[in-house]
């Protein structure tokens, strides 16, 4: 292992947030078991006053399990240079075999921790903890997830060998490496194109008019997903071609780095968050009808998707942005 | 109007100096009315007194206001049913020293965000109902303890709350100024509101503005 900041930052991290999490599904698991509102036991006011301990701490951890996608990436970016012929982060990633599954699980906790904070931030809004048992049901399947991260995150680390010989973004990201990238890289740019396109401009038309009216909320979440698999697609299909003015060059991480001005942080970040947003909206959708929640909600999805429309516009400009100004012409 | 239903508090729960301050308490406060708690110290007033006001949690047991629950609510709820239900008129009046007795006023109903002018006129109405308008400007070190506790009244009544709540209120007061704040606490009840006063003083419970007297005795009702 090497001794690196970010990446003790990421080992200890992970594992105070597993540790953290650990003893939250504890106390969650006595609330899904023993909650009784309509009881003034003792236990039922200790445990009133343990979920505000555990949502404070919650918020904290699954706080810094959002940035620890971003530090992950930006660390096995800058571990490139160790290994012999990787040029970024697929090359790290690819010198043993825990790195693209650590990345993986790190997305789809990155996705549930910040559904979990949505739904937290729900809850803490309802008199009466509307959203208790399924906040602490979310923790149960999170901490599992959170704690093979972590495993996974550490052996990977650990299991680094300098100087060993990986791969490079340039043979793992075309049409004939095989596998899901090569189907990617191998599509026709122009559909591609379409489909993002259109599926952005429709989800940015859609959640309008859910922002304006409240009416719509079913297309609008299902173009959310959509938004999401394009935006993947076109990143690997023709924003990385436009981004390196290289016809054949479609790697997704070498757009982190400093000679093309680290559009893909925005671009990632807009992306994930768009879709979060979008996804934590329609997550709260079915508990408008709860009494301590009917004036809540509404509210609450009012701000979501401002946030999903404000950061689908974001890779919308930065997708548009690098199309206009790069100097490779596809078409 | 508030019903508490077998509420005990504990402190410093499961170590050796564990406390029990209140233990199963059952009571209801009716509205409108004047509820003295009488006893002597130690005897749990002061700290129902708090549990009441939503100022503490009990350990056990639920208290309800208005037919809602209350001891169950998160602390941002709390937080409001507390500053606009609740007036508390402490036993030390609990004034801030270095500002004035007006701005001391003003001070409980700054997080409502109500018109600074219209704020500034109501606390003034306030402090001229009790006799200490003239005193708006001074700072409350300056008052006298009678006008420190016209002052702390006006306080408790600056956000119209529906219950007033007075710990020992005339500890500190000789027995004219005593009879003049039960006499305040008439004109408070006459005007509607619910009055819930821990005290010892028999001028207190004496008092013809009192409707109930709940004795306690070691955390009990007696």
């Amino acid at each position: 292992m090497f001794l690196h900041p970010a990446i003790l930052s990421l080992v200890v991290g992970s594992a105070l947030v597993s540790l953290m999490l650990v003893h939250a599904c504890i106390v969650g698991a006595r609330i899904l078991s023993r909650w009784d509102l309509q009881n003034g036991s003792e236990l039922q006011l200790s445990l009133e006053r343990r979920t505000y301990l555990v949502s404070t701490i919650m918020t904290y951890a699954l706080g810094f399990q959002l940035l620890s996608l971003f530090l992950f990436i930006y660390t096995v970016d800058h571990l490139a240079v160790l290994f012999v012929g990787a040029m970024c982060a697929a090359g790290s990633l690819n010198a043993n075999s825990w790195g693209y599954p650590t990345l993986i699980l790190k997305i789809i906790n990155f996705l549930l921790a910040g559904l979990w904070l949505i739904l937290n931030y729900t809850d803490n809004r309802g008199y009466d903890y509307p959203l208790i048992r399924l906040k602490y049901g979310l923790l149960l399947l999170i901490t599992p997830l959170v704690a093979v991260e972590t495993a996974l995150q550490s052996a990977y680390f650990m299991g680094l060998e300098p100087n060993v010989i990986t791969s490079c973004c340039g043979t793992l990201f075309t049409s004939d490496s095989g596998g899901v990238t090569s189907g990617i890289t191998a599509l026709r740019h122009l559909p591609v194109e379409a489909a993002f396109y259109s599926s952005l401009l429709l989800t940015l038309a859609l959640g309008v008019r859910f922002y304006r009216t409240g009416r719509g909320l079913a297309p609008f979440t299902l173009m959310n997903g959509a938004v999401l698999v394009s935006s993947v697609l076109a990143l690997m299909s023709f924003v990385s071609l436009y981004i390196y003015e290289l016809p054949t060059h479609h790697c997704p991480f070498c757009i982190l780095h400093g000679e093309y001005g680290h559009v893909g942080y925005p671009l990632y970040i807009s992306i994930l968050a768009g879709a979060l947003f979008g996804f934590g909206m329609a997550a709260i959708a079915p508990f408008r009808k709860r009494a301590s929640l009917a004036a809540v909600v509404p509210r609450v999805q009012k701000g979501l998707t401002f946030m999903a429309l404000g950061f689908h516009g974001v890779n919308f400009f930065i997708v548009i942005a690098v199309a206009s100004f790069s100097n490779l012409i596809l078409h | 109007m508030i019903q508490v239903r077998d509420v005990r508090k504990v402190f410093n729960t499961g170590r050796p100096n564990e406390f029990v301050a209140i233990d199963g308490v059952s009571l209801t406060i009716e509205a409108h009315r004047t509820t003295v708690l009488k006893g002597p110290s130690g005897s749990g007033k002061t700290t129902l007194l708090s549990l009441l006001g939503c100022m503490a949690r009990p350990t056990s047991g639920r208290i309800s206001l208005l037919e809602r629950e209350i001891t169950s609510l998160p602390e941002r709820f709390l937080t409001d049913i507390r500053r606009r239900s609740f007036g508390f008129i402490f036993q030390q009046f609990n004034l801030i020293k270095g500002i004035t007795a007006l701005e001391n006023v003003m001070v409980p109903a700054y997080p409502t965000g109500e018109r600074y002018s219209s704020l500034k006129r109501r606390a003034m109405e306030l402090l001229e109902l009790f006799n200490v308008g003239a005193k708006a400007a001074s700072k409350v070190e300056w008052l006298s303890g009678g006008e420190a506790q016209r002052v702390a009244i006006a306080r408790a009544l600056v956000n119209d709350p529906m219950v007033v709540i007075a710990d020992e209120p005339t500890a500190h007061l000789d027995t004219r100024l005593s009879r003049e704040f039960m006499e305040i606490m008439g004109t408070l009840k006459a005007n509607g509101k619910t009055l819930i006063m821990a005290s010892h003083d028999p001028i207190v419970h004496e008092s013809s503005v009192v409707d109930g007297v709940v004795e306690m005795r070691d955390g009990r009702l007696v």
